[in-house]
């Protein structure tokens, strides 16, 4: 009997392990399909004001806040 | 123009290249012009299971570096006359390829072929991606069980972010081939049934394949298994290319159980 119940279940304990596992896959991959259209952008508006060396764009989770957080790094030598 | 078709999986060992040799196959037994290709270098195994590895004079890389023109390296198929297939070269490293080279060759083969399938190299490091860029659809390749589909929705986060046609604000069209279920295991619950997997994955199914023993069978004699009529395997990969080539064929519910005594009877008579 108990045999019995623990293979009815194992295919729906996969699924949701699985669920979990894919979700936090894509939550993990730091990436949104727009990400590099963006930076290039930024880069743009930034280099109107100031020289631009790089710049870095992380997609944070924090609980349920979902965040950009963008650095954008500066030339050494600029005149400003 | 033809129409170029990847065939991924994430994890090996799924049967990526068992489907490419049947879809080909398939497809060219409808009547269309197909071409595989093995983009797999440095392990050549599609031509064991198209029955051509004696066959193999030129390949791939050979031909991306001008070394032979793309007639005289692929090689026409032992059954069917629309089929032709490309070797992946065995002696060299995946690292030869390069995105020019690829697209230059995939454009090549769309001129000359209606069908083009690409079979990939499994993982997802560069020579899987040199295999998504230029293709306009991808067919993913799951076993029913975790670490297949957990790779294949990683394959298909890749392919979203590299290929061509998405880069250039299109669509590649993907498809799941879920394959070896074996429908006792779905029914008795130890198995993940179709609608979980699709749930999960969240892409268009074009075919389910059946567990089949003939499989090894099929691949020890170089002959691929939707040749045997009897096979339950090549039955469904015969309605997978079908539905491939446009015609339209209901999805067979392989899960449930006509398997059983039918498929035990049919088997008496093979």
């Amino acid at each position: 009997m108990f045999d019995f119940w623990k293979k009815r279940r194992s295919a729906s304990v996969a699924k949701d392990r699985l669920s979990i596992a894919i979700m936090s896959d894509r939550g993990g991959n730091q990436t949104y399909p727009f990400i590099n259209n963006l930076k290039k952008e930024i880069v743009e508006v930034v280099r109107k004001y100031v020289g631009v060396r790089g710049i870095e764009i992380k997609k944070e989770i924090d609980g349920n806040f979902e965040a950009i957080s963008i650095d954008v790094f500066l030339e050494k030598d600029r005149h400003i | 123009m033809g129409i170029v078709i990847a065939v991924i999986s994430g994890k090996g060992g799924v049967g990526k290249t068992t489907a490419v040799a049947n879809l080909g196959l398939g497809v060219a037994m409808n009547g269309k012009r197909c071409a595989v290709v093995d983009f797999d270098i440095g392990q050549r195994n599609l031509d064991m299971i198209l029955g051509l590895e004696n066959r193999v004079v030129y390949d791939i890389v050979q031909v991306m570096d001008g070394e032979a023109t793309l007639k005289q390296a692929l090689i026409k198929s032992k059954v069917n006359d629309n089929l032709r297939f490309l070797a992946a070269s065995q002696s060299k490293d995946k690292r030869v390829l390069n995105s020019k080279k690829v697209q230059k060759l995939v454009k090549e083969l769309k001129e000359n072929f209606e069908y083009v399938i690409l079979d990939s190299p499994a993982g997802i490091e560069s020579g899987f991606e040199h295999t998504i860029e230029f293709a306009d659809a991808a067919i993913i390749v799951v076993n029913p069980e975790v670490s297949s589909i957990r790779d294949a929705d990683r394959a298909i986060g890749i392919l979203d972010s590299k290929s061509q046609k998405v880069k250039e604000g299109g669509e590649v069209a993907k498809y799941l081939i879920i394959n070896r279920i074996v429908p006792e295991m779905v029914q008795s619950g130890e198995m993940l049934k179709s609608d979980d997997i699709l749930d999960i994955l969240n892409i268009k199914l074009v075919g389910k394949v059946p567990e089949d023993s003939g499989v090894i069978d099929a691949s020890n004699q170089g002959k691929p298994i939707i040749l045997d009529k009897h096979s339950v395997a090549g039955q469904a990969y015969k309605r997978i290319a079908a539905r491939l080539c446009g015609k339209k064929i209901d999805m067979k519910d392989v899960e449930v159980a006509d398997s059983g005594l039918f498929r035990k009877l049919a088997g008496i008579f093979r």
